[in-house]
């Protein structure tokens, strides 16, 4: 009897110990893990629209991010969209909805900060309450539009799909027309030396400035690559016979990988399927905004 | 008696659990399938009207969760007997997701219905994924040290593999129970590793312990490999693959049932060729471990064959 | 039982003649999951020695009030403990070497090595001893990742430490994901053909 009470106080002190231990530890990290995965996003954002160092980059471009919702009330579906207002008035953001044929079913200004935001947790309440009561929101998706001084010059998007092994996480950036600028990949358990080369210079490189017809189009040709194509993107020429390759091959399919080819498909199919509905999803939000006269940053 | 009892608790939860999805067409329609790349089939319960059924423009379809993105229809044909109807889109569809479909025109207006692989052939999926195509010795290298320790002979390599199997599965079912209930709930999800590591170390005692007193034979010889469990790291990285993939109860139940499998037959497998080594002259720098480990790196390249593999 | 090894011998004794790795056969997993290169093996060996150190000087700390009956649940607590720290630290301030290790981090609780060298060795020797043995553990883990490490990297990718220094890729096979058993395996049995051979040439003389 007595040994089992010097057992379990024993035990429940180590435990105690041990469990302030892990609690002091993730007091302390998870600030600072939320701050550099926030840090990383921005600089991979900023790498993607071709902007390297933190000088570089010009004061005039901004970045207005949008976040996409399923709405559904009374079985029925409908798309809101949280989007920032434009400078200088009260509510910082707008929730719009709209129909699934394009139409506008409501827009309501949303009194929510920009710290707020960013964060999932007040932004999904706010949006609950804008979509007012018996409709239930799920988050969708988020995009951003680059503007420069007003104009909008890129979009940034992130995406996730199925890959060979996991899911493939990736960030990718279209211009105005929706040609790709590039694709960064965040997140992948592909085997290294086959499926982890979607990483690698050569393949990301095959998709830039693919206009969007091709993309529209885009598949993969299980052939090696061509000798001087394949130094044009590993960076081995000088930058205008880089230019002219990526002219040259602009409307082609990507060459797969060397043994694996279904993570390179899964790549190739993945990139169009998320920017041919985000290009469908922009143009409905530009038409409704239109017509409605809503204002917004972008 | 007691697994056996749990075991039949388990499978009868499984099937009322699953039976409303074999009830799932209402109505008019009777069966609906993705057949080929771009094809849905549906099967209505009784013949149709051909002009409404063979009209693209009285279709909505759409994947679940992209509800505003509409998918092009580009024909759809009526068999002869008038009830099966073929759907043909312009794109390839993404099967792995549902598609809703919507008819206008039928009886009662508007019919709706979704289409998505069977629940019963992706909850197989996982098993065979486990089991085969990510097979946790030979495709994802975990469990290694036991492995090559009790892959000997044949009977160790059988007895390790069992007692493995129904530890995974016992601790895999309970870590799935604390997680969506206590540290989800909340927000104790950095404490995984060691709620997970408890709670295998507790079915291991608790089997020890029940093993020893309902069936004093079968723990004579299987009770030495309940040590052994603890110290294989696929035991715990079930839970972990559980909590990242967000699995539901019985998503987690096929994974342990597959991961526990898959270490069996890599045992087996292992432990039939070391037999046949003992009998084989080996040049003596590769006695021992060197060798099982060239012949579990072929093993490796055969299980890569599987990839790719798709039942359902 | 007291100790009478020098911190040194310690030290060479978990790199050489106890080396997790090549001699004892422990902690197999990441030898060939993830040997790729050489990043990694220094990566996880530096969270193989934070662990075999923290937990080494805890239980050598608390080993009078360790009570014997739960001394194996206080270990798996204990290792489990500094695992979840390490894991947190490196999720927080090193996201992409976290992502590259993947599911390892956190599977370092159940490696063998450690929870052996607490039995064996932390919970009858002096903290000083335990820090020291922890030490040559560690690093002995280290040594045998980043030599299988520097094979593959080099034969696979023709790189060391992302570095390109031979300016092509000798054979591919080695970073294919299989190929981690077929190299642990051949460095087993040069290391074997070494002592095999040393000790001919002993026997001679």
């Amino acid at each position: 009897m007595r040994d089992m009470i010097t057992i379990v106080v024993r035990l429940t002190i180590s435990c105690l110990l041990a469990a302030s231990v892990m609690g002091l530890c993730f007091i302390f990290t998870s600030n600072a893990k939320k701050h550099n995965e926030h840090v990383k996003e921005q600089q991979v954002m900023y790498e993607l629209l071709g902007y390297s160092g933190a000088a570089e980059r010009p004061a005039s471009l901004a970045m207005h991010e949008l976040y996409r919702y399923v709405v559904s009330s009374g079985g029925r579906q409908s798309i809101g969209y949280l989007l920032p207002g434009a400078e200088g008035e009260e509510a910082g953001f707008l929730f719009v909805n709209i129909d699934l044929d394009g139409r506008l079913i409501a827009s309501t200004p949303v009194a929510l900060s920009a710290g707020d935001a960013l964060e999932a947790e007040p932004r999904n309440r706010a949006i609950q309450a804008a979509a007012g009561p018996g409709a239930s929101v799920t988050f969708a998706d988020q995009t951003i539009v680059v503007t420069d001084g007003g104009e909008r010059i890129a979009y940034l998007m992130g995406g996730k799909f199925q890959g060979f092994k996991t899911f493939i996480h990736l960030m990718l950036a279209v211009d105005p027309d929706f040609a790709l600028i590039g694709f960064e990949v965040l997140e992948h358990e592909e085997d290294p030396g086959l499926g982890a080369e979607i990483v690698e210079g050569y393949f990301k490189n095959q998709f830039k400035g693919k206009p969007f017809t091709a993309i529209k189009t885009i598949d993969v040709v299980k052939a090696p690559i061509p000798d001087d194509y394949y130094k044009a993107l590993t960076g081995k020429v000088g930058e205008e016979e880089i230019l002219r390759f990526r002219e040259q091959y602009k409307e082609k399919d990507i060459y797969a990988l060397t043994g694996a080819t279904i993570s390179a498909k899964a790549v190739a199919m993945g990139v169009k399927g998320i920017v041919t509905k985000f290009a469908y999803r922009i143009d409905v939000l530009d038409r409704v905004l239109q017509e409605q006269q809503l204002a917004t940053s972008f | 008696m007691i697994l056996d009892m749990s075991k039949r608790l388990i499978l009868a939860a499984l099937f009322v659990w699953l039976a409303p999805s074999f009830a799932l067409a209402e109505g008019i329609i009777a069966d609906q399938t993705f057949k080929a790349a771009n094809e849905i089939v549906v099967t209505f319960a009784a013949p149709v009207d051909r002009a409404v059924v063979e009209e693209v423009n009285n279709y909505t379809v759409f994947e679940e969760p992209d509800p505003d993105i509409r998918l092009v229809l580009q024909q759809v044909a009526l068999a002869g007997d008038g009830r099966t109807a073929s759907l043909f889109f312009t794109e390839p569809l993404n099967t792995a997701t549902t598609h809703v479909v919507r008819i206008r025109g039928l009886v009662g207006g508007e019919t709706t219905f979704k289409v998505s692989k069977s629940y019963f052939g992706y909850l197989f999926g996982i098993l065979i994924s486990a089991l085969l195509i990510n097979n946790f010795v030979f495709t994802k290298y975990l469990g290694l040290c036991v492995f090559f320790g009790t892959s000997k002979k044949k009977t160790t390599a059988k007895g390790m593999g069992v007692v493995f199997t129904i530890v995974a599965v016992v601790s895999a079912s309970m870590s799935w129970f604390l997680y969506n209930f206590v540290l989800i709930p909340f927000d104790l999800n950095f404490l995984q590793i060691v709620v997970f590591i408890g709670l295998t170390s507790l079915t291991v005692q608790a089997v020890d312990t029940i093993l020893r007193k309902v069936n004093p034979v079968l723990f004579n010889s299987f009770g030495v490999f309940l040590v052994l469990v603890i110290a294989n790291c696929v035991i715990i990285a079930i839970p972990l693959i559980m909590a990242g993939n967000g699995y539901n109860f019985f998503e987690t139940f096929m994974l342990a049932i597959g991961a526990g499998g898959g270490f069996l037959l890599a045992l087996y497998l292992m432990s039939s060729v070391s037999e046949r080594l003992q009998l084989a002259k080996i040049p003596p720098t590769y006695k021992g471990l060197p060798i099982a480990f060239i012949v579990a790196g072929q093993f490796a390249m055969a299980f890569l064959g599987f990839s790719g593999l798709q039942l359902f | 039982m007291t100790n009478d090894k020098s911190p040194l011998q310690l030290i060479s004794r978990g790199i050489l003649s106890e080396n997790p790795i090549f001699k004892l056969a422990l902690s197999m997993c990441p030898a060939v999951g993830i040997s790729t290169t050489v990043m990694n093996g220094i990566l996880l060996g530096t969270a193989v020695l934070f662990v075999q150190v923290f937990s080494s000087v805890t239980i050598s700390v608390f080993k009078n009030y360790i009570h014997p009956r739960i001394r194996i649940p206080t270990y798996t607590l204990t290792i489990a403990t500094w695992v979840t720290v390490i894991d947190l630290v490196l999720a927080a301030y090193m996201p992409e070497a976290y992502a590259k290790m993947g599911i390892f981090v956190k599977l370092i609780v159940a490696f063998a090595i450690i929870t052996m060298r607490l039995e064996m060795f932390a919970c009858k020797e002096s903290v000083n001893d335990s820090f020291w043995d922890g030490l040559g553990m560690g690093l002995g883990f280290m040594v045998g990742m980043v030599a299988i490490g520097l094979v593959r990297e080099l034969l696979g990718s023709g790189a060391i430490l992302g570095y390109d220094v031979l300016g092509f890729k000798p054979l591919l096979f080695f970073i294919l994901p299989s190929a981690g058993f077929f190299v642990v395996g051949l460095m087993m049995a040069f290391f074997n053909w070494i002592e095999i051979y040393y000790k001919r040439r002993r026997g001679v003389q």
